[in-house]
């Protein structure tokens, strides 16, 4: 891929930014393989060591911040005719509701797995309170010469003390893959803004 | 690494990269090169995150018949890279700290 290529597809992949910006991007890009070109690479080697389009783009995307691009989409590219007006204020009970609903998905989604994991690592620490108190208060037990309860108490808070690491264990696991599905939904949110972005990342 | 910290250090290191005078993108990036890897999109955002912040300034230059853009700091910029020295002089105590805090277990 040649230079005026790489450019072409990077604007047609973010084309969702302003114009302003648009231009920016490209003349940083242009003038980093100008840059390498005059070092002696040839337009193609200066290209491709930028990296693959794909990851350039998702890049970018994940260093815009998700309000920049709304705000972009919704600040309208023209004056807006009297009949547009009219018609953004009689759909404004249709469009305002489909938006407070999607909103409250998005939150509910968000909520729901937060609870899971605050719930997994409230169980875990629940197993390690149990496991502790229950070791303390067995060997008690046995101690004050309640030797068969206080080595059930014993066995009990072993129990506790190894479902503790499981669901530690599962509680981090999810936090990761919570915090991933998070990203990757934020990035496919963005995608949606930009016309281009949407196939590839 | 806390991306906050990671951004800060970052930005530091862009900052240092054209203390002693203006420099240019692909410039920074090699200079910066033998310690941190920077990519295009990242030298982007911090260099656009600098000059909203007043640390450095933007010129661009003809250069072989064309624009290149070179990147000056500001005396805001090295009031900050000054800042992140006194800074970093209490994390390295407090990193000597736990090292000590380490070394006597």
């Amino acid at each position: 891929m040649n230079k005026q290529e790489f450019i072409t597809s990077l604007r047609r992949r973010l084309v969702g930014l302003s114009e302003v910006e648009l231009d920016a991007r490209a003349d940083f890009y242009s003038e980093m393989i100008d840059d390498r070109v005059e070092e002696g690479a040839t337009e193609e080697e200066a290209v491709a060591a930028i990296g693959p389009l794909d990851d350039v783009v998702r890049e970018i995307l994940s260093q815009i911040p998700l309000s920049h691009l709304v705000k972009e989409k919704v600040k309208p590219k023209r004056r807006l005719s009297g009949v547009e007006i009219l018609l953004l204020v009689l759909g404004a009970p249709l469009w305002i509701s489909l938006l407070a609903a999607g909103f409250a998905v998005a939150v509910a989604i968000v909520a729901s797995i937060f609870s899971v994991i605050v719930s997994l690592w409230a169980a875990g620490a629940s197993l390690v309170a149990c496991g502790v108190g229950g070791l303390l208060a067995g060997l008690l037990m046995v101690v004050l010469g309640n030797g068969y309860a206080g080595v059930g108490l014993v066995g009990a808070a072993l129990v506790c003390a190894g479902g503790a690491i499981y669901v530690l264990y599962l509680g981090k696991a999810v936090t990761k893959g919570a915090a991933w599905v998070i990203k990757k939904g934020i990035l496919a949110i963005k995608c949606c803004f930009l016309k281009g972005g949407r196939d590839h990342a | 690494m806390d991306i906050q910290l990671k951004r800060g250090l970052l930005d530091v290191c862009v900052l240092s990269a054209i203390k002693g005078e203006a420099s240019y993108g692909y410039k920074i990036i090699k200079d910066l090169g033998h310690c941190i890897e920077l990519s295009e999109s990242t030298l982007y955002t911090i260099l656009k995150r600098l000059e909203l912040a007043g640390l450095l300034t933007v010129e661009a230059v003809e250069h072989g018949g064309r624009l290149r853009k070179y990147y000056r700091i500001t005396a805001e910029g090295t009031a900050r890279i000054a800042e992140f020295k006194r800074e970093w002089r209490e994390v390295m105590s407090i990193y000597q700290f736990i090292m000590k805090g380490d070394e006597a277990l």
